[in-house]
């Protein structure tokens, strides 16, 4: 009897361990205590870096992440055709990583009190033997403008190969949701 | 009883009656038209020149006046216009003194397939000449020979050139109505819910107020669709148009552009739309960009939209409203295909119009 329950917990705790394997979300945030982020009114997002195969998909994720951010109405966002001449102004020559100098210049540039910018490290399709779904992962880093530090930082992947579409099959969730669930979640670890 | 409702069940089915209309003269005097060389912004050879001649046939037929060919030919190549896509304020003027007519007719074609089942989907405007060009009418129409085939494929259309006439029939119908009926296509204010914008965002400060005047400027095209952000750009200023706005002729907008020697980067900035305020007078300019922008040929496929829009405005130089629209075809299309969206056009246009009506609630 005792080693019928033995093996029953064995296959529950492997089970639980590879469920967790699974698990499409990840959180790594970092908030600096010392910054006030009620001092932030308007922000800017800058092109993303793309680490993806599609060459597309860092302006598509910039653009639902500006639309996002907006919507909440806790910021402004000042748009896209701005922050293109604010980094020409600026005179920034890797907008997908400006230095701490860069991002003081273009913060007087264009009248904003933060800058974000971000990396889009897996966009697309993911296959797994015969299963296949839509993944994305994506980071971003909010600069204060005044020093050029970096004041928040959090990542998220969403979507993935889980457990049923490993069992029953399905292809996952379309990518415009995947996309705008990791974007809501980096919303949330913001202004936590 | 059974075969009463049989007969029923049949007739529901059988696809879209094409309404014959009485072709009678105007009730007023007959508007005097130039129609221009239809723009091709398919991305593909397309028979631009016999769908041209079709519009002319209907166009007379409903009761406008059009300039013969040989006096339009004369009148473009004496004042050297090459891009007939769009009127500025200077041509507009020319046109009305040269050749007495009132009103240009600007025809954009965006689909043209001939594979069975074809499709087609055309963007036309009638834009007024004089002094202060103005958009008189806009209308579109997207169509798809598998849109309604009904039972036993008896609605099905596989001639494309069938095809074609109706979507012209409809939208020079459309047009007469507006110019001499002062009425509105009904089918053009059906809309589905499904269509609404993803995100979107509406300053506390937008007021737009009675009839706000807006300028469309050319959207960045991000999708894979050659001339998707042309396509996008006479879909929102439709859009707007039915929603309210009084939009600015995109071939002035064009001309500021020129004028003011305007190369976006990566989108319209505020000192460029500071320029453009003063310049075409609007209240608010419109920008965005294109994300997908995809029609498939033959029967499988699915439609693709996606587009982001910013408004800003003259009175805050802010942005006053942003979206984020993306739609497939397929959407919300659970048995039989039903609610499905063939064109791209069709798909687009309504996501447009809805952008446009939640400006202005």
């Amino acid at each position: 009897m005792k080693r019928i329950f033995a093996f029953t917990g064995c296959v529950l705790f492997l089970a639980l361990v590879f469920v967790s394997g699974c698990t499409t979300s990840s959180r790594d945030v970092y908030h600096d205590e010392k910054m006030d982020f009620g001092a932030v009114q308007n922000v800017a997002v800058m092109p993303l870096a793309n680490f993806t195969r599609d060459s597309l998909a860092a302006d598509r994720v910039r653009d639902v992440f500006t639309n996002k951010l907006l919507s909440t109405g806790a910021l402004y966002v000042v748009p896209v055709g701005e922050v293109a001449k604010g980094i020409a102004k600026a005179e920034i020559a890797v907008p997908t990583a400006p230095s701490p100098e860069e991002v003081v210049k273009l913060g007087s540039a264009i009248k904003v009190q933060a800058v974000i910018i971000g990396a889009l490290r897996e966009y697309g399709e993911v296959r797994s033997g015969t299963a296949a779904a839509n993944v994305i992962s994506v980071n971003l880093q909010m600069l204060e403008t005044q020093t050029g530090r970096v004041v928040w930082s959090g990542s998220s992947t969403k979507g993935g190969i889980t457990v049923s579409d490993r069992l029953f099959g399905g292809g996952g969730q379309p990518m415009d949701y995947v996309t705008e669930k990791a974007l809501n979640d980096l919303i949330d670890q913001l202004f936590k | 009883m059974s075969l009463c409702a049989a007969l029923l069940l049949v007739w529901g089915c059988a696809g879209t009656k094409e309404v014959s209309r009485n072709e009678a003269p105007p009730p007023g005097p007959r508007l005097s038209i130039a129609v221009f060389p239809v723009e091709n912004l398919s991305g593909i050879a397309a028979p631009v020149k016999p769908i041209r001649e079709m519009i002319i046939g209907q166009l007379k037929r409903k009761g406008f006046n059009v300039l013969e060919d040989e006096a339009l030919e004369k009148f473009l190549v004496r004042n050297r216009i090459r891009y007939t896509g769009g009127v500025d304020a200077l041509t507009a003027r020319v046109l009305k003194h040269e050749t007495g007519v009132e009103a240009v007719f600007m025809a954009s074609l965006e689909l043209f397939s001939d594979a069975v089942p074809p499709k087609f989907a055309l963007t036309a405007r009638l834009v007024s000449t004089g002094e202060n060009p103005s958009v008189l009418w806009m209308d579109g129409v997207g169509l798809a020979g598998d849109d309604s085939p009904g039972i036993l494929a008896l609605g099905l259309i596989e001639d494309s050139e069938k095809l074609v006439t109706k979507a012209l029939d409809t939208l020079t119908w459309s047009c007469a109505d507006r110019v001499y009926y002062n009425t509105e296509r009904a089918e053009a204010s059906k809309l589905q819910g499904k269509f609404k914008p993803r995100i979107s965002y509406r300053s506390p400060g937008l007021e737009p107020g009675r009839r706000p005047r807006v300028a469309v400027v050319p959207l960045f095209n991000r999708s894979g669709r050659k001339y998707g952000g042309e396509i996008m750009v006479l879909n929102l200023m439709r859009a707007l148009k039915s929603a309210g706005f009084d939009v600015v002729e995109s071939g002035i907008v064009r001309s500021a552009f020129l004028n003011l020697r305007i190369i976006m980067e990566d989108g319209i900035s505020l000192g460029e739309a500071s320029a453009l305020f003063g310049v075409v007078n609007v209240d608010f300019v419109l920008g965005g960009r294109v994300l997908d922008y995809e029609d498939y040929e033959g029967a499988s496929g699915t439609a693709r939209a996606g587009f982001s829009v910013q408004l800003i405005s003259r009175s805050s130089q802010k942005v006053v409203w942003s979206s984020l629209s993306l739609n497939n075809g397929d959407d919300k299309v659970y048995f039989f295909d039903w609610g499905r969206v063939n064109t791209t056009h069709a798909m687009a246009s309504q996501m447009a119009q809805f952008v446009g009506d939640m400006m202005v609630k």
